[in-house]
């Protein structure tokens, strides 16, 4: 365990360089993502221009919601961003041998390898929303809501995770799987939103199938109700570790069938 | 102009063909368009839900599907990828290729994409509309297809595609002065996706940003053509708005040459 941590600290001080190297790179990611961000914002700002509530909640409460949905995505973006580059390309080239002929498990080789500053602006424009939304949103801040919804946060970036784990992998068989993590991920649109506005199936979908309702909704639900942690607290816990031995079973079989590029 | 066709009818070939060897990026992102224009049709709907079911500004339900999938589908018909093609080239050195053949290096560029518009427009945005007016008829109970406003869609997406290839040029050569071009296209398509109107339609946003964005050259690019399709526009604001789309074809042209004979002179290939 201290090996591992201090083989993180090495890699992640190796990308600190690379990010004072290439600062204005560095500002060009983190700023798109904020203006991303921001469009996100003006839209639920415009909508409720129009009503005083959708779904039964008021503006403060969507943005609670909206905002808290970031904080996992944003957490798993900073850590795991290596992820994709297995999935488009680092298989396809061969390159991945790299890390199998390593002392180290190639999964946490690749997670560690990089650190995605990019991901300030997601966190950024989570916390700030929460901070902003939290004195009108209605919330019920006890000191279970709020330790409780604090474990949930590393659970529900750990369903991020596992996904694109699970959509990497396949990677293996396929050579390139980039646009299957694309998709996968791209549902993720599903969790700043109520899940109450969808439809049955679509619900049932982003609750059991691509859990991405865990993200975001049913955690902040909790801390804006009090209502039954042992689903919308306990659901986020049970489902991401589930998810996360399921994506390492896929990894670990990808593995075992990698074949490294002819050149 | 035969000459003309034997020169660059190849770049189009090698558009279409690159197109299908990656059609599964391709189809990852049509889906990927699709999911959000249905995360959009649910919120809308408890929009509407919410404000009473009646119309919003002048959208019946009915008008926003139309508007959601049918913009999505004319950004991802007109999406011009060249900024991203023109900054690998420059990084690479390998543009200093394409300055060598005896082509224009605008319409070469163009070309490879032409053909992968011509393979959109078939298997995009013919169901989409086939899609969308088979709704339209369960839900109003008439055809409402109107075959001249289908005309004038056509060539206002033609415009629109010329607009958005320039302005994705003048993107193209920022790549002379950032090196992480991922980070530049997730803002260049957030800008767009924004001003365009293919994320909230333009007629909803506050008069003054309204008014604004109805001038700037994005909005000719999928909230133009989108609204002429729906017939949201009068004969003379159609005349308006597609002579605007054309002053702005015109501008975004000069433009893009001018900051193109500048650039080109900078331009500093290290090995190659």
């Amino acid at each position: 365990m201290r090996r591992i941590w201090k083989i993180y600290k090495l890699l992640a001080a190796q990308n600190l360089k690379r990010l004072m190297e290439y600062r204005a790179d560095f500002l060009t990611g983190a700023i798109s993502f904020l203006i991303d961000q921001a469009i996100g914002i003006a839209f639920i700002f415009i909508i409720f221009t129009q009503i005083p509530q959708l779904a039964g909640f008021t503006f403060e409460q969507i943005l609670f919601i909206y905002g808290f949905s970031q904080i996992p995505k944003g957490l798993d973006h900073l850590l795991t961003d290596n992820l994709w580059c297995v999935g488009y390309f680092i298989v396809r080239k061969g390159d991945f041998d790299k890390y199998l002929i390593r002392p180290i498990n190639p999964l946490f080789h690749v997670i560690a390898e990089t650190f995605q500053v990019d991901a300030i602006g997601e966190l950024v424009v989570g916390i700030v929303l929460l901070i902003y939304a939290a004195p009108n949103a209605g919330l019920h801040i006890t000191v279970w809501t709020v330790i409780l919804s604090i474990i949930a946060v590393p659970f529900a970036a750990l369903i991020y995770t596992s996904l694109k784990i699970m959509t990497s992998a396949f990677a293996f068989w396929m050579k390139s799987s980039g646009f299957i993590i694309q998709m996968v991920y791209g549902m993720n649109e599903f969790s700043k939103y109520p899940v109450t506005i969808y439809s049955f199936p679509v619900r049932i979908f982003v609750t059991y199938i691509i859990p991405f309702a865990f993200t975001g909704y049913y955690p902040s639900l909790y801390i804006l109700t009090e209502s039954d942690p042992l689903f919308n607290i306990g659901g986020v816990i049970v489902v991401s570790v589930v998810l996360f031995a399921v994506s390492l079973l896929i990894w670990n079989k990808g593995i075992s069938s990698y074949e490294s590029a002819g050149a | 102009m035969n000459k003309l066709m034997r020169r660059y009818v190849p770049f189009a070939k090698a558009g279409v063909q690159s197109l299908i060897i990656y059609r599964l990026n391709f189809i990852g992102f049509v889906v990927g368009g699709l999911i959000y224009c249905f995360v959009m049709f649910y919120l809308w709907r408890a929009v509407f839900d919410s404000n009473g079911g009646g119309a919003f500004l002048g959208f019946s339900m009915t008008d926003m599907v139309v508007y959601l999938f049918l913009s999505n589908t004319t950004s991802q018909l007109i999406f011009s990828d060249v900024s991203n093609d023109i900054g690998q080239e420059i990084r690479d050195g390998s543009i200093v290729m394409r300055l060598l053949k005896p082509v224009n290096t605008d319409l070469s560029y163009m070309f490879a994409e032409l053909g992968a518009i011509v393979m959109k427009l078939v298997v995009l945005l013919i169901p989409m509309i086939v899609g969308l007016e088979i709704y339209r008829f369960c839900t109003a109970g008439v055809v409402m297809f109107n075959i001249v406003n289908f005309l004038l869609y056509l060539l206002s997406a033609v415009l629109a595609y010329i607009i958005s290839f320039r302005v994705n040029l003048c993107f193209g050569f920022i790549a002379f002065y950032v090196k992480n071009l991922w980070g530049i296209g997730i803002l260049k398509n957030s800008i767009i996706g924004f001003l365009s109107g293919s994320l909230i339609p333009l007629a909803f946003m506050p008069d003054g940003l309204r008014i604004c964005l109805e001038y700037l050259p994005f909005a000719s690019m999928s909230y133009t053509p989108v609204m002429i399709y729906m017939g949201k526009y009068g004969v003379y604001e159609i005349i308006f708005r597609i002579g605007l789309q054309i002053l702005w074809a015109v501008l975004l042209y000069g433009l893009s040459k001018l900051i193109w004979f500048g650039a080109i002179k900078k331009l500093c290939v290290q090995g190659g």
